[in-house]
């Protein structure tokens, strides 16, 4: 038989019984669009927190904390060996002196953690001013995004420790030149009190309850605070930034491989992943269970078909119809009210995923004020190709399965018993 | 054509497990030749259909041969035997056997949609054997639309539609009128002749019988050779 015959012949059988086919296929339908739906969540909720790292952190950043059994700070000669990593844009050196830092400007004075860095290397890594320039000499400096409401009036500083508000300095500290005041820790110690000028401002952190109010002084001041103040030697904090997103990958394991400690946005990333794809494949199996239920209603409607048809396999087996053409036929009417049930639950549970994303956000913002979410958004559902692929494969298969034994029965019909049957 | 050896076959009776073996073909011999018009006679229970369904292939012989041009149909498996009967059997039944929801058209069509034929070839042969059988103006009809003697023009149309050079008829006037039984045994003989095709048939009415060439009567399994009349 011809395969567009085939298909004629299942149409014309499922047209007879359009009722039963039809429910049978509502229940096919409802199996997989649950399965989508509720996968679809794991997907969602998987791209929300995604996205969300991927926007509030530099994602080609890589930190380096130290190093495996070794106590020693990391050299610059070892800083030198990470600029020459492939796809390594700049590492960069940050440190803090060991020491209290007042800002003052004017009548204004506010603490200030300093921060000594290289503006060459932070320029090639990326840095983003929100305001001014970077330095162009060693007595400019830039300052976080929140350093001028740090610095307070003696009225203002009573407020704020009365837990009420000020603004702090109103006006623009770009050009505004300030003393910053080091004072180390060590009681007795004896402070020391240098001039900057504000050349730029940073951008702003990119999560709202981060408070950026440092100062970044040439790291030339190093050895200079040091000795005045007889600092210990500082903290040192690396970053090493690689061109693309593409390549933190294989530069965080180049560093894991020289025994650094390493924490990039990919090992965030990549432990997330572990996570979602359980819970992914977590959700995909419970949606199946579905599938299986809706499979015992195909699993009825082709045995019915079986024993309804029996004269008419009968029939067929008599005027020369092979037994494997019997089964395929029953084979493919089990298959199209899966493929049918797929294709209809794959266009309902993209509607129901854009009416979930659409109404979810609006019950949480209502119920949580917008202030709460700022500009967070959340997506319930996601359907991306290689679910409908899978709820597919998994949807099509077990309606074939189900449909397999009804199609054994109808071949090994008895073609003498089944011409008996009456009419 | 047809060479029936020895053809015993026994049914099981009673209980399983307690079950008697109780013969119903004890030992037949027929040869058919071809073109040839053979009456098998016989009464309810005279083994007449079991002949019938081992000559087909619906069920294997308990012993003897059965050779249809020349091949051996016991050695031949279910899906060879399906072949076999597509290639050299046309059937026509008692209770005709259409497909319901099929049109008369589409059911003599049936036999070359399974034997993979193209559509255009299709139509053309089923077009000129409805002509043939006197019912190109009821093509479109659905069975329960046809009266009993159409039904079994469409059933013999459909054995005819494959070219087989065997048919096999089980009661074909069973469910028929005297007047309408009398129009169909016409026409198989009218196919006999004109086509040369040969006819097995199956009947416990003599008037059936009498169209054949040659008779057979089957009496407690055994065959026995019964009078020749060449017309009603």
């Amino acid at each position: 038989m011809q395969f567009k015959d085939q298909i004629d012949f299942i149409r014309q059988h499922m047209k007879r019984n359009k009722l039963r086919v039809a429910t049978t296929i509502l229940a096919a339908m409802m199996g997989c669009a649950f399965l989508i739906v509720l996968a679809s969540v794991g997907f969602g909720l998987h791209k929300t927190i995604t996205d969300d790292v991927l926007n509030n952190q530099k994602v080609t950043e890589i930190q380096v904390a130290g190093k495996e059994d070794s106590e020693e700070k990391i050299s610059e000669k070892e800083i030198q060996a990470m600029r020459e990593i492939d796809h390594v844009i700049a590492t960069v050196k940050r440190s803090s002196p060991e020491a209290e830092a007042t800002a003052v400007l004017a009548e204004r004075k506010g603490f200030v953690p300093p921060v000594l860095v290289d503006f060459e290397e932070e320029r090639k890594a990326g840095l983003v001013l929100s305001e001014g320039e970077m330095p162009k000499s060693n007595d400019e400096v830039l300052v976080g995004y929140h350093f001028a409401q740090t610095l307070l009036t003696e009225e203002e500083q009573e407020k704020v420790d009365n837990g009420e508000e000020a603004k702090g300095f109103a006006g623009s500290v770009i050009g505004q030149t300030f003393e910053l005041e080091l004072t180390p820790y060590e009681e007795g110690a004896e402070s020391g009190t240098w001039k900057f000028t504000v050349s730029g401002i940073m951008d702003e952190p990119g999560k709202d309850w981060i408070i950026n109010n440092k100062v970044y002084i040439d790291d030339s001041y190093g050895a200079e605070f040091n000795s005045k103040l007889s600092l210990a030697e500082s903290f040192n904090e690396i970053l090493v930034y690689a061109d693309d997103l593409q390549n933190v990958g294989t530069i965080t394991k180049t560093l894991k491989d020289k025994e650094y400690y390493v924490y990039s946005v990919t090992e965030e990333l990549s432990s997330m992943d572990m996570f979602f794809t359980a819970l992914k494949a977590g959700l995909i199996f419970v949606g199946t269970i579905a599938v299986l239920i809706a499979s015992i209603g195909i699993f009825n409607t082709m045995t019915m078909a079986v024993t309804e048809r029996t004269r008419e396999i009968g029939v067929m087996k008599a005027i020369g119809a092979q037994p494997k053409l019997i089964q395929k036929l029953f084979l493919m009417e089990s298959a199209a009210i899966g493929i049918i049930g797929t294709v209809f639950a794959v266009v309902i549970s993209y509607g129901l995923s854009f009416l979930a994303n659409w109404l979810v956000p609006i019950i949480i913002r209502s119920s949580m004020g917008d202030e709460e979410m700022g500009d967070f958004t959340i997506l319930i559902s996601v359907i991306p190709w290689q679910l409908v692929l899978i709820a597919s494969l998994i949807s099509i298969g077990v309606a074939m399965v189900s449909g397999w034994r009804p199609a054994r029965k109808a071949t090994k019909i008895d073609v003498i018993q089944a011409l008996r049957q009456e009419l | 054509m047809i060479e029936i050896q020895n053809l015993q076959h026994t049914f099981a009776i009673g209980k399983k497990g307690k079950e008697r073996r109780v013969p119903v073909l004890k030992g037949v011999t027929l040869n058919v030749g071809k073109g040839e018009i053979v009456a098998i006679l016989g009464k309810s229970g005279s083994g007449k259909s079991t002949l019938l369904n081992v000559l087909a292939g619906f069920m294997p012989p308990e012993s003897g041969s059965v050779k249809v041009n020349k091949q051996e149909t016991a050695t031949l498996n279910e899906a060879e035997m399906a072949d076999f009967r597509l290639a050299n059997f046309g059937f026509i039944f008692q209770n005709f056997q259409l497909m319901p929801g099929l049109t008369a058209f589409e059911n003599v069509e049936l036999p070359l949609k399974i034997k993979g034929v193209a559509k255009g070839e299709r139509r053309k042969k089923v077009q000129q054997l409805l002509e043939k059988v006197g019912l190109a103006a009821v093509a479109d009809h659905y069975p329960n639309e046809l009266s009993g003697g159409q039904q079994q023009r469409v059933s013999i149309a459909r054995a005819l539609v494959t070219d087989p050079p065997i048919l096999l008829a089980d009661e074909p006037t069973g469910s028929l009128d005297s007047e309408t039984e009398e129009d169909i045994l016409k026409l198989i003989q009218s196919l006999n002749r004109s086509l040369e095709l040969t006819f097995v048939i199956i009947t416990h009415d003599e008037e059936v019988a009498n169209v054949a060439h040659r008779q057979y009567r089957l009496h407690d399994g055994e065959l026995v050779k019964g009078d020749k009349r060449h017309a009603i």
